[in-house]
């Protein structure tokens, strides 16, 4: 079975209801996401958002109230659709009493792989993700960074055609972090579909060409990164501004809102900026600011989820001093 | 939405995807395999084959001081040379039956000790996701970690029992084949409770409860495998009707334990049919509840 979708859902739905309260939480709302064969598409969300859930759901480790998932187009019910899928989960908890060859070699079985196949890789492997020297030791003695390396590894052993990466660079120091995104970065244009669900969303900007942004168990926003970074604009702020223009400015707008007495609003182009003054000139306001901008995926996040910059910009600042050491390297 | 075809990304490159085999065995016999490396980095394996290794040590200590001799002696058995291999044999016999069903008491309890952990361990958060995400049933998933751990056991049980045989045969030299009924017994028995720790590992992901209730279960084996004399003691029909109810669902520990005794000892025809059956019923209803159960979880 093929299919031009390395995942696709329609209306997945996951709703947890407490036995004794029979309250309800809804995790995930329906959700129809398409992800591309060979893409490398971003899933994110503050905490809480359904990310987690959803590729579990992904992965049938959960079970959808409602909705179905397909892997290449097979039912992700089926066991079998979870063979071209390697997975590293988030708070993963890798039985200690393997060596790093040998936990290889055990998911590596499980998948399918024959005995050949598997020593072959293993080599391959420990040396790709840096853990040559470390194949022999019991992964209790592995620090947390290579722990998330050898998880890596795990996860392509078998050669998957979809990679589920579920905070792959939790807990991982700058270098270790641009260890793995150059791992990842190796297996751009080879077909294989890397899904990648992170709050880090540099690591997202930066690595991705897809990205879908959960709100509440609701997909907010999907698109291509390079259609939703390029989104430039022009940011207005003027005041006493009548209803009747009120009105046609906001019909103009792509955001706007009002701060305290003034109205804020965003057009997408200076024709259309050029335009609202001439509006707003004419309705006799006053022009506060014009301020040209450029979209983050920052300011998408926060426009979309309504967290604060403050919220994310600890996990932000330790990206962003990784990604300026690369540049500098 | 970005999911029109034009967004399709080439598949170029030489990432050649490797060929896979869709084959169960080669699953269980990893997850078999992985249960038994788990045993032994839990030290469950090697203290149960130290603490199997010091019995077998101790009946060895016993025998070299002659106490069979000294035993048929004190039980004022004759020894004169005409009746003497019959006494002897008859002794043996009875010594046999008793240190198969102490070994099957002794067996099956320091199997559920060591075995009760190894069910829950395997569905911890961050274990269990990963394990699911891999191309397998999770039928097949708990009938790996089931089997894995019962190999464990049975293994122990040959060694422990097939030792003792051998000690008891070397010394007196009166060799009861009979007596190795006990591997395959002490084995089915333990395959019956260990049904238990699963369905209990399953709804519960705790090793002390799984424990509790295997231990209770033989307790109450024990105690329903006396209805005549209960039933007799019962004065309500519904009290007495529970009572054999609960014996015909409970597995028949007790009962096995007879069934080796008559095997080995001769005496009678054993009573195995319906013990055996009904023991086999309960594992296999209590194993596809605990698989039902495990399919319907969210992990």
């Amino acid at each position: 079975m093929t299919s031009d979708y390395a995942i696709e859902t329609d209306g997945l739905q996951k709703i947890y209801r407490a036995r004794l309260t029979g309250r309800t939480f809804t995790a995930v709302a329906g959700l129809t996401l398409r992800v591309p064969v060979g893409s490398k598409f971003g899933l994110l969300g503050a905490n809480g958002a359904g990310k987690t859930t959803f590729v579990k759901m992904l992965l049938a480790a959960v079970r959808p109230t409602a909705g179905r998932a397909a892997l290449f187009g097979r039912d992700a019910q089926e066991h079998e659709s979870r063979r071209p899928v390697g997975y590293l989960p988030e708070n993963h908890r890798f039985p200690t009493y393997f060596t790093g060859a040998g936990m290889l070699d055990f998911y590596g079985a499980l998948s399918g792989m024959s005995a050949v196949d598997r020593k072959r890789r293993i080599g391959e492997l420990l040396e790709l993700v840096g853990l040559e020297k470390w194949g022999d030791v019991r992964i209790k003695k592995y620090s947390k960074g290579m722990l998330q390396r050898l998880g890596l590894a795990q996860a392509m052993m078998h050669k998957p055609k979809l990679l589920v990466l579920d905070e792959p660079t939790d807990g991982v120091d700058p270098a270790g972090r641009r260890h793995i995104r150059d791992i990842l970065n190796g297996l751009t244009g080879t077909g294989v579909t890397i899904f990648l669900n992170s709050h880090l969303l540099s690591e997202v900007e930066t690595f991705c060409d897809y990205v879908a942004i959960l709100r509440q168990g609701n997909l907010a926003l999907e698109g291509k990164m390079t259609n939703l970074l390029t989104k430039q604009g022009v940011v207005i702020t003027a005041r006493d501004v009548n209803e009747q223009a009120q009105r046609v400015i906001t019909s103009m707008a792509s955001t706007h809102r009002v701060v305290e007495d003034a109205l804020e609003f965003t057009v997408s182009s200076a024709l259309e900026a050029n335009r609202a003054i001439d509006q707003l000139r004419a309705a006799g306001a006053l022009i506060h600011s014009v301020i040209p901008t450029n979209s983050s995926l920052e300011d998408i996040f926060i426009e979309i989820t309504g967290a604060t910059r403050s919220a994310i910009a600890p996990v932000e600042n330790d990206t962003a001093a990784a990604a300026t050491t690369e540049v500098r390297q | 939405m970005s999911t029109e075809a034009e967004v399709l990304r080439p598949v170029t490159g030489e990432y050649q995807s490797l060929p896979l085999s869709t084959s169960p065995l080669q699953v269980f016999v990893a997850l078999i395999w992985d249960t038994i490396q788990e045993a032994r980095a839990r030290w469950l394996f090697w203290g149960l084959f130290g603490l199997s290794t010091l019995l077998i040590l101790f009946f060895l200590f016993i025998l070299k001081i002659d106490v069979v001799q000294g035993a048929v002696s004190f039980m004022g058995l004759p020894v004169d040379a005409g009746r003497r291999i019959f006494n002897i044999e008859k002794f043996v016999r009875t010594a046999y039956t008793f240190v198969a069903l102490f070994l099957y008491v002794w067996g099956t309890f320091l199997a559920i000790f060591a075995s009760a952990g190894l069910i829950p361990s395997v569905l911890e958060p961050g274990r269990i996701g990963l394990l699911l995400s891999k191309p397998i049933s999770r039928p097949m998933l708990l009938l790996g970690r089931y089997a894995g751990t019962l190999l464990v056991v049975a293994v122990n049980n040959i060694y422990l029992i097939t030792a003792i045989y051998l000690i008891i045969g070397w010394k007196t030299d009166v060799w009861y084949h009979s007596f190795l009924y006990a591997i395959p017994l002490a084995t089915f028995n333990f395959a019956v409770i260990l049904t238990v720790v699963v369905l209990i590992g399953v709804l519960s992901e705790s090793a002390a409860l799984s424990l509790m209730v295997a231990v209770a279960l033989m307790f109450i084996s024990a105690l329903l495998a006396q209805r005549q004399f209960v039933v007799n003691l019962l004065t309500s029909e519904w009290s007495r009707d529970l009572w054999q109810t609960l014996y015909w669902i409970v597995p028949k520990t007790w009962e096995l334990g007879t069934v080796m005794r008559q095997l080995i000892l001769k005496e009678d025809p054993p009573y195995w049919i319906a013990p055996v059956l009904t023991s086999a019923t309960f594992a296999l209803i209590t194993f596809l509840v605990a698989i039902s159960r495990f399919q319907r979880r969210d992990y």
